[in-house]
């Protein structure tokens, strides 16, 4: 021990780095664990600061900021909840996970304000078997990206409509014309992808039409559900069976499998996630994608993606005959049954759920869904806010049982297995009817 | 002890020299106590908790009320058709890594050594690979080999106007049979290095003397003087291609269809994702007790193969 | 001619092993705006803002704190280990004391995935109020470390001479001295060795630093994606190149150290045989 206590002084001297040591944290009494990195980071900062700087915040209720890495956040934050960890009073939830981490959690108190600033379906994201346990702060859906300049140019070329009817009859078997993003069905989408392909179509401008995001990975399996989404389907029905082995499901294994096959996406899309599908779309060598909100930051700025921050927009994600509909969840906060100071922790979430919060957190780079009067408040700072509000509202869903303790591994299966088959290791018909077996032993 | 053994003339693997049964066993086994001790205090509760889990039906929820269903999650991993394609994947994978490491370190250690003699630096240079972390490894290959921003596709398409698939079903595996040697290679290397220079120079000499050409020197002489050596890495590194997690995981996860998961990521996923706790810690005791069976038998055939020689 | 060719390989293998440590080196001094453009090894405008982003200490960063927990924890991990494993190592080699069963065993562990153990610790941990302290994680990593090291020193002890103790014997010594006076020099390489590797295995170790610590004894494996996740889970390619770079010096200088050792004391090992 004194050879390392040696090493410590020589390092401590060495580096001459003061702040070494002083980085014990003051004694706050309300400890909060946040997703670490991103504007969410950001936000929760600006909403801590202007929560312990209020007169009527007691010293001991004060609100102290703590934060793991991304990487294995939830499989930490699952063995903290599990094993009793004190660490934290309050932590991350997500919508997805809600079920599983509920048994370690209490249900909270929201302030009266909350169902004006949030509404009903956003609160609900935080829910679980009828009681709220967390404050949603983020929202996360799906925008269609794409290169407006590329579908402005091939709306005015009739040797490119041309092109693109022949194309989408051979590959779709229905002679399509290209339309504005925000009247695109998936067929549409489809057809674009492959217009935009050289191995499809030579003299493409981009070398692929988009980029899917198929690595075996459950949030994936979230980007990709809007597909068989907008045909209508669901995990399951009203009475608790099991619909996954449906036409819906079907028709949206297909048209990513038509893609992939035909090479609109880039052959390693099978190991593909969020960075590589953002960095394939920055390289200005993809025409459209479907991916996450949080992309839109990076995808338009200029610093960050020169060639295509100008070019790129954003729209709803395409529909289906039952519609268009994106994939929604929220990331909020919520109390640790371990937590050592409930009661500040109490006062603190329900402070968060106040209007003063939402709009403290919408205007330090949060997104939170606001219903249409409060969003208001902030449009002018955020006009990106309306439209997540707007999408949420209209478009958002919440498959039946995706909120239950197992959905994430009904994620993990369907990722397993939806990959299997777009990768030819399995018939659709055997992913199918596995995901449809192990989703019924799951969700019994 | 010492009684058991016929001559005392045993060797095990990786042993050149006769050891013979001392009478002061005490002795020896206060030497071994602190280490029996350490393990005791610190994986003798964890072992005793997941023996207990094996045979229980346990959650994240229920760690502490674990319900006793007998066999029931070795009969799940068992039957589990993800798991044998894990350990077919992890054999494959570590047979094949530590194969090609030993064959690659073997031949730079010898071929180069006359270079690292006189400059040891040049070692040093060879060894920077082990000295970044394989989840950082996997990360950085993530762009390496990014069809867009990665240089080695950036390269294949500017030079040959080639769109190679690294990741893709058919070639995930070699990529990452690839990856796993360009990190590991530099630790045989290094051990290899260390016993050829250990071979003491009367006998090279001595060698040269009566004529032997190099290549039959090698052969005949040194390769054989560096066998122990040899098989110890050879097993390190199959042991450890055998476990692979950080960089397979972060590069490609558990691969379409779970084609690239290896027992350490079967396991992992089963425990984390699944939160079958009992099942992935009964995964976790077959394959200790299988490898314990492995080495033992590996042990003990060693033993009588020497014996049989002297 | 040969000597060329030896360079040559060298060159090669040079550039093939450190490939991906080359490509880290060059994007860490990209700007986020040449990374999107620029996928090549030569870079176009260096810039130093990613280091500076992974140098500026602030009170949720602070790379010093990382690099102070690593270098203690891979410390602690590796110097317990080799001492643990050096008196076993030579009861098993000489004194044929568990080697069928206790060898076996602690090599497997390393066969093992150790997480599993990561509950039952943690709950032990956290009743021994370990959680989130370096003499926690560091003794955790002696068990990481503890198989190999073990497998090294054994052969070493077993590849050396009998007779060496069987004269101090006569000479009246008892067993401990024979292992600090006799075999401890003579076993030198292979200790320095067991230090090296333990050490890298130890600093670069990922999956217990993320489970055991939370802020004030994370390791820098975990520390490092703090600096480089961006919003939803993306990644800022050029700081997660620096942070990488500057994880990977302190292992990098030590090994070069200690490396002077091994080739020094290498004339000390050739004398057995």
């Amino acid at each position: 021990m004194t050879f390392a206590t040696t090493k410590r002084r020589a390092l401590l001297t060495a580096a001459g780095i003061a702040g070494l040591l002083a980085a014990t944290p003051a004694l706050a009494e309300v400890t909060v664990l946040g997703w670490p990195g991103g504007p969410e980071e950001t936000a929760l900062r600006a909403a801590a600061d202007a929560y312990n700087a209020k007169p009527d915040v007691a010293e001991n209720d004060k609100v102290e900021l703590l934060f793991f890495n991304r990487d294995g956040f939830w499989d930490k934050l699952q063995a903290d909840l599990a094993a009793g960890s004190k660490a934290f009073d309050l932590n991350l939830l997500a919508t997805y996970s809600i079920g599983r981490y509920a048994p370690f959690m209490e249900p909270v108190e929201l302030s009266d304000e909350a169902k004006a600033v949030y509404g009903d379906s956003v609160l609900a994201t935080m829910q679980y078997q009828g009681k709220q346990y967390g404050v949603p702060t983020d929202l996360s859906l799906h925008f269609m990206y794409f290169r407006k300049d590329l579908i402005e140019a091939l709306l005015k070329d009739d040797a490119g409509k041309a092109k693109y009817a022949e194309i989408s009859e051979k590959y779709l078997g229905k002679k399509l014309e290209p339309k504005t993003p925000d009247e695109w069905t998936w067929d549409d989408y489809a057809a674009t992808a492959l217009y935009f392909t050289q191995a499809v179509n030579p003299d493409s401008p981009t070398r692929y039409g988009t980029v899917l995001q198929l690595k075996n990975l459950l949030f994936n399996i979230m980007v990709w559900q809007s597909v068989p989404r907008a045909y209508g389907a669901n995990w399951m029905d009203d009475s608790g069976k099991i619909t996954v082995n449906s036409d819906a499901y079907r028709k949206g294994l297909e048209i990513y499998k038509l893609l992939y096959d035909n090479g609109a996406t880039p052959k390693d899309s099978l190991s593909y996630e969020f960075a590589e599908a953002n960095a394939a779309f920055a390289s200005g060598q993809v025409a459209a994608m479907l991916q996450w909100n949080a992309a839109a930051g990076d995808l338009t700025s200029k610093e960050k993606s020169p060639a295509v921050a100008e070019v790129t927009e954003t729209v709803a994600p395409p529909a289906g005959p039952e519609g268009r509909f994106t994939h929604i969840h929220g990331l909020g906060f919520g109390l640790n049954k371990n937590a050592e100071n409930k009661e500040g922790a109490a006062k603190f979430l329900k402070w968060l759920s106040s209007k003063e919060a939402a709009l403290t957190y919408a205007k330090n780079s949060g997104a939170p869904a606001l219903t249409p009067e409060v969003v208001t408040e902030v449009a002018v700072a955020r006009p990106d806010l309306v439209k997540l509000g707007e999408f949420a509202g209209k478009y958002g869903y919440v498959m039946n049982g995706a909120t239950s303790a197992k959905a994430l591994s009904v994620y993990e299966l369907q990722a397993k297995e939806f990959t299997g088959y777009w990768s030819d290791q399995q018939s659709i018909d055997d992913a199918l009817a596995n995901t449809e077996k192990g989703m019924a032993d799951l969700l019994k | 002890m010492a009684s058991l053994r016929p001559s005392g003339q045993q060797t095990q693997i990786g042993a050149m020299t006769i050891a013979r049964p001392q009478s002061n066993a005490p002795e020896f086994r206060l030497l071994a106590t602190p280490l029996v001790l350490f393990l005791l205090v610190f994986l003798g509760f964890p072992a005793l908790v997941n023996l207990v889990y094996s045979v229980s039906e346990v959650s994240f929820e229920t760690l502490r009320q674990p319900k006793f269903t007998g066999l029931a999650n070795f009969l799940s991993v068992w039957s589990d058709a993800a798991f044998w394609q894990a350990s077919w994947f992890s054999l494959r994978f570590g047979v094949l890594t530590a194969i090609l490491e030993c064959l690659l370190g073997l031949f730079l250690a010898i071929f180069l050594s006359p270079l690292i003699e006189r400059r040891s630096w040049l070692m040093a240079i060879l060894m920077l690979p082990l000295m970044v972390a394989p989840a950082l490894v996997g990360l950085m290959y993530r762009l390496v080999l990014h069809e867009f921003v990665g240089p080695v596709p950036y390269y294949l398409w500017t030079y040959f106007g080639a769109s190679v698939s690294f990741l893709g079903p058919g070639s995930a595996f070699w990529t990452l049979v690839v990856v796993e040697t360009l990190q590991w290679t530099p630790f045989t290397l290094l051990l290899f290095y260390m016993a050829y220079q250990a071979i003491p120079s009367e006998i090279a000499e001595a060698s040269a003397m009566d004529g032997a050409r190099s290549l039959q020197r090698l052969w005949f002489i040194e390769l054989p003087m560096m066998g122990p050596t040899i098989a110890a890495a050879l097993l390190i590194r199959f042991i450890d291609g055998f476990r692979v997690f950080d960089n397979v995981y972060v590069l490609t996860g558990s691969g379409p269809g779970g084609s690239t998961a290896s027992l350490s990521i079967y396991i992992y996923e089963a425990f984390f994702k699944q939160g079958a706790i009992g099942k992935a810690v009964a995964a976790s005791v077959v394959l200790f007790v299988a490898s314990f069976a492995v080495l033992y038998s590996l042990n003990a055939l060693a033993s009588r193969r020497k014996g049989a020689k002297r | 001619m040969i000597t060329a060719l030896r360079w040559f390989v060298f060159a090669v293998a040079a550039i093939a092993l450190n490939f991906p440590v080359l490509v880290t080196l060059s994007t860490s001094f990209k700007s986020a705006r040449e990374l999107s453009g620029n996928p090549g090894l030569w870079v176009q405008a260096p810039t130093f803002e990613n280091y500076r982003a992974v140098f500026e200490v602030s009170d949720r960063l602070n790379i010093f704190l990382y690099l102070f927990n690593s270098l203690t924890v891979a410390l602690m991990g590796t110097v317990l280990a080799v001492a643990l494993a050096l008196p076993a190592a030579y009861a098993i080699a000489r004194g044929r004391i568990g080697e069928r069963t206790l060898l076996p065993f602690i090599v497997n562990l390393r066969a093992v995935p150790l997480i599993i153990f990561a509950i039952p610790l943690y709950m032990m941990f956290q009743w021994l109020a370990l959680l989130d302290t370096r003499l926690g994680l560091g003794l955790i990593l002696t068990i990481v470390n503890l198989p190999l090291a073990l497998v090294i020193l054994v052969n070493a002890i077993r590849d050396l001479p009998a007779e060496l103790d069987e004269a101090a014997l006569m000479d009246g010594a008892n067993r401990t001295q024979i292992l600090i006076k006799v075999v401890t020099p003579l076993c030198r390489p292979a200790i320095v060795t067991s230090l090296i590797f333990g050490f890298i295995t130890a600093w670069n170790e990922f999956l217990f630093g993320l489970m055991l610590t939370t802020s004030k004894a994370v390791p820098v494996t975990v520390g490092a994606s703090f600096f480089f996740a961006a919003s939803g889970g993306g990644v800022q390619w050029g700081v997660a190149s620096a942070v990488m770079i500057v994880g990977a010096l302190p292992p990098m200088l030590l090994g070069l150290v200690m490396y002077r050792q091994i080739s020094g004391s290498m004339t000390a090992g050739a004398v057995k045989g």
